[in-house]
């Protein structure tokens, strides 16, 4: 735990007008879909945030493990939040199942002292507590709330302005909303006003705020794939030019198992998706190369 | 005192039609109503029923959110007609003043905004949601069960279900395959596995983690957000899928192996160990034929996810996992309680 306690040490020394963040390592983000955090180290200086990764994290349990064992749960991601209170900062995630993951670990954690005083029991030989200081926001709540979109407006260099953009949003950065609590769930605006400062035009997407059936994707395959194809067949027939989305799992299905989904339905065309972060990169000058945006399937 | 002047506006509601003598496809009529603030969008169509066309057809009853029978989709969100202000939707429009009126989805059409709840009915059926009594018939009327408060917690919100199926027409599974058994089945479900007057639990869980069944949900949460009762769904489905685990492991479905490679994996090296996922919940021939084609493509984008041995596992992951098993020792000794306190 040196390493933490470190960094925290390092932190309150630095003094300048950086955001900082504790920025959890999501396990896809690790392994399939490197190039979003790839893409996310390339401009977080460009709109002065500082996300410190924090090496320590544990998979949160995927939207599994709160069923599997409530109480690992509650300890695995306990630990999650409090490496990033040792550091007293806000823990930040790029995935949108990560994001609710953790987040309903820790109301669970905040609604239960005693749940609180088992958690830290077993953390206390880390030197760690959860104390439920530190929130769990997702990276694109921080870039509408605390980086702005003005700030994000002027710094861009590429306007996107000749791409129709579809937002998919994914369901697990909106439902639950009384665990997200965001965007309306029936109405999200978060990412449509993103893709609006940085110059791009939001076409009408009835399936934004709707499922891209990763989550079955081992088990019910079919059902999955009858689910991204109704998405990405609405996408291609209102013309964007890709779809952009602030999940990896989403990106997954969408990106990598397109092929499979829209033979499925019957469907010739294909439309890029991009995520959240590449997005961004592109509209502050960075290229397809650099952003990783050439390690997708669709391109 | 100011005089009490109602707000009025005319309002447009755009029904639903399809009588299935007569049209080949669906279509929708407007009726221009004018609508005073304060009236619920049920008596909106009772008016147009009663003063401009008749022959619309809707099913409702006890017009206060208690008997279920209103659902439809308003401003393409399925919820109770009764319940719903018109002024509540106005903001939701589409089109500046004219409400979309659509009947549920997922459910056949039978006319206009009145859709077939057979299906879900028959569900219910295949999936034995009523209380089984444990107690023998010739015993029934000697004495009565006493549920502990503790107990009811467990089912009390489930209870509240009015079948009114807005949660089944809001599923993404459900749209995309009609025999999947769906949110409001889960949930009864779960209220009878959880009741222990009931003593078919393990014949409805067998059933359950069959296809279509439990393991096939993908946690969207729309079933939850659409609920008029507000009641957690998920838990629910949750509920289920923590008993089939505990009552019947992890051997016998794809969904359970799967949701057990989350424990699995957690300790070995604090990060899921995704090459091994397909084969570890589907099997060797299963993953070859359905991931081999994409595999080919995925490696030529250097995006295979790492083999076991190249898993970078999280720093300090001895101490985890000393934390991790520490806590496997507190859910063994939890268990052992909760059986001594049954058998008691």
């Amino acid at each position: 735990m040196s390493s933490v306690i470190e960094r925290s040490k390092k932190i309150n020394q630095e003094n300048s007008s950086m955001k900082r963040y504790a920025y959890y390592l999501s396990c896809i983000n690790e392994s399939m879909t490197k190039e979003v955090d790839k893409s996310i180290e390339l401009w977080q200086n460009d709109l002065e945030i500082d996300f410190v990764k924090l090496h320590e994290s544990t998979c949160c349990g995927g939207s599994n493990l709160d069923y599997v064992s409530p109480k690992h749960f509650a300890l695995v991601n306990g630990r999650n939040i409090a490496l990033a209170e040792k550091l007293g900062l806000d823990l930040v995630t790029s995935c949108n199942t990560c994001l609710l993951t953790i987040r309903s670990a820790k109301q669970k954690l905040d609604e239960s002292e005693a749940l609180r005083d088992e958690v830290n029991g077993i953390l206390k030989k880390e030197g760690l507590e959860y104390k439920g200081t530190s929130e769990v926001r997702h990276l694109l709540w921080v870039l509408n709330e605390d980086v702005g979109l003005d700030t994000i407006a002027n710094k861009v260099k590429v306007p996107l302005k000749n791409y129709k953009i579809a937002p998919f949003y994914g369901c697990h950065i909106l439902r639950p909303s009384n665990i997200l609590g965001k965007d309306d769930p029936l109405e999200p605006t978060s990412l449509d006003k993103l893709i609006e400062a940085l110059g791009g035009k939001v076409v009408s997407f009835e399936h934004k705020n709707k499922c891209c059936g990763f989550h079955t994707l081992l088990v019910a395959e079919e059902e999955s794939l009858n689910v991204a194809a109704e998405a990405l067949g609405e996408a291609i027939d209102s013309s964007a030019d890709f779809i952009v989305t602030p999940c990896p799992l989403c990106h997954t299905v969408l990106d990598s198992y397109q092929a499979k989904a829209l033979k499925r339905a019957n469907i010739k065309k294909s439309i890029p998706v991009f995520h959240l972060s590449e997005m961004i990169g592109l509209a502050l000058g960075y290229t397809h190369r650099q952003l990783g945006i050439k390690r997708h399937i669709v391109t | 005192m100011a005089e009490h002047k109602e707000e009025m506006r005319d309002i447009t509601f755009r029904i639903n039609r399809f009588n299935p003598q007569v049209d080949n496809k669906p279509y929708f009529d407007d009726y221009t109503i004018p609508v005073e603030r304060g009236i619920t969008v049920l008596r909106a169509l009772n008016y147009i029923k009663e003063h401009v066309d008749a022959t619309v057809s809707f099913r409702a009853f006890c017009q206060a959110g208690i008997c279920g029978s209103c659902g439809m989709r308003i401003n393409g969100m399925s919820k109770l007609a009764c319940t719903t202000q018109v002024w509540d939707e106005l903001d939701r429009c589409k089109v500046d003043n004219v409400i979309k009126i659509e009947p549920l989805r997922n459910m056949p059409l039978i006319k206009d905004l009145i859709v077939d709840m057979d299906p879900m009915v028959d569900k219910m059926k295949k999936y034995s949601n009523w209380v089984e009594s444990i107690m023998p018939e010739e015993k029934m009327g000697e004495k009565e069960f006493l549920i502990a408060e503790e107990e009811f917690q467990e089912y009390d919100k489930a209870t509240d279900c009015i079948l009114c199926a807005s949660c089944m027409s809001e599923c993404s599974i459900l749209r995309a395959h009609k025999e999947y058994v769906g949110p409001a089945v889960l949930l009864k479900s779960h209220r009878m596995n959880v009741d222990s007057r009931d003593g078919a639990h393990n014949m409805r869980i067998g059933e359950l983690v069959k296809d279509h069944g439990v393991w096939d949900c993908t946690h969207c949460y729309r079933c939850q957000e659409a609920c008029v009762k507000s009641i957690p769904i998920m838990d629910g489905i949750h509920g289920v899928r923590e008993d089939a685990l505990i009552s019947r492991g992890v051997k016998d479905t794809s969904g359970a192996k799967h949701a057990e490679a989350f424990m699995e994996d957690l300790p070995k090296k604090g990060k899921l160990i995704e090459a091994t996922l397909p084969i570890r919940t589907n099997g060797v021939g299963w993953t070859l034929k359905n991931l081999l084609p994409m595999a080919f493509k995925m490696i030529l984008k250097r995006r295979t996810p790492p083999p076991p041995p190249l898993v970078k596992p999280a720093k300090g992951i001895k101490k985890f996992r000393e934390e991790f098993n520490e806590m496997s020792d507190h859910v063994k000794r939890d268990r052992k309680e909760q059986k001594n306190k049954s058998g008691e």
